[in-house]
């Protein structure tokens, strides 16, 4: 019960750095609904943990509903940080461009200045 | 008249990029540095030495480098393009062994090997360790099988270069322009080549960062 309420006060904090970056633009209308469900799905299991405990033991798993959300957010966590460095590497690329960009200008500028 | 130009990527060679440029000279008369974003007097000494210095106001690693490189040459009607490494660890007098087979052989890419006949003073870690997981990590994921499997030494034709565009901004450059040559069916072959080691080069972790640049590359495109 105890570990349910914690859990349930560490998401409301997410939420309010959420709410928080959203009102300073810091982030898109998009990435703020998409968090905004991911967080309201972890309330809920959490809220239903012992239903999840039951459907779990249906299914045929001896592990607690506790133990599966810890491997789902494991995954999810995995799954994010191999989407941010493919989003890194784009950026790098784009990165390398603009810079390529501006040094072939900047050549072709004193090439026909000569 | 064949169009050469000889492209030097570098990034804070302030000590070797003057005596580089010299060696090149010596045989091609294009000589482009790429001054990948130094913070030492790199683009200074190679004007001094003659060279024409593209900028990159930021470094942004040796395959983005020759890629700026490469683009230049192409706009300036290139034939041939040599990519000769900026810390002086080649021998200007064997860039003719890379330019020739393409000159007179019919190669599109002609690529420097350090284990065919010439000999070099190879680090033994590399030689026993390193450069045998690169060679086999090049023959089972990229289908490539040289001799050498990172050698910065090339020559590539206008062919070679219309069709091979380096997308991998580090060191694993090396391996993808073999990749891209193999998988546009060029024709090309290994010379071998000399390699004077001033320092160590590429340390394992460098092999670890090319192997994980290849594969989210991969992965991107």
């Amino acid at each position: 019960m105890w570990q349910q309420i914690i859990a349930l006060i560490v998401i409301l904090f997410f939420l309010t750095r959420l709410f928080s970056q959203k009102n300073k633009k810091n982030i898109s209308q998009a990435e703020f609904a998409l968090w905004l469900v991911f967080w309201a799905l972890a309330a809920v299991a959490i809220i239903f943990l012992k239903q999840i405990d039951a459907f779990l033991y249906e299914l045929g798993f001896s592990g607690g509903g506790i133990n599966f959300l810890l491997y789902l957010a494991v995954m999810i966590l995995f799954f994010l940080i191999f989407r941010l460095r493919l989003k890194y590497q784009q950026l790098n690329q784009k990165l390398t461009e603009v810079v390529r960009k501006i040094t072939l200008e900047t050549a072709n500028k004193e090439d026909r200045q000569k | 008249m064949t169009k050469i130009f000889c492209i030097i990527p570098a990034y804070n060679e302030e000590k070797n990029i003057y005596q580089t440029v010299k060696k090149a000279q010596k045989y091609l008369e294009n000589i482009v540095v790429v001054n990948d974003g130094s913070k030492d007097q790199t683009a200074i000494k190679a004007k001094e030495a003659g060279a024409k210095v593209l900028t990159h106001p930021i470094n942004r690693g040796q395959g983005a480098a020759l890629q700026t490189g490469n683009d230049y040459a192409l706009k300036r009607q290139a034939d041939i393009v040599v990519h000769f490494d900026g810390d002086g660890q080649f021998l200007g007098s064997e860039i003719f062994d890379l330019i020739n087979p393409i000159q007179e052989e019919g190669y599109e890419a002609v690529f420097g090997s350090r284990f065919l006949e010439k000999k070099s003073a190879i680090p033994k870690f590399k030689t026993y360790i390193i450069y045998p997981l690169a060679r086999t990590i090049n023959r089972i994921f990229l289908n490539v099988k040289t001799t050498d499997p990172q050698n910065g030494f090339r020559a590539l034709s206008k062919t070679a270069l219309q069709k091979i565009r380096i997308d991998n901004d580090g060191m694993a450059h090396c391996s993808e322009i073999l990749y891209k040559t193999k998988k546009a069916g060029l024709k090309f072959k290994e010379v071998p080549v000399t390699v004077i080691y001033n320092h160590f080069g590429q340390k394992l972790s460098s092999g670890i960062k090319i192997l994980k640049d290849l594969f989210v590359n991969k992965l991107n495109q």
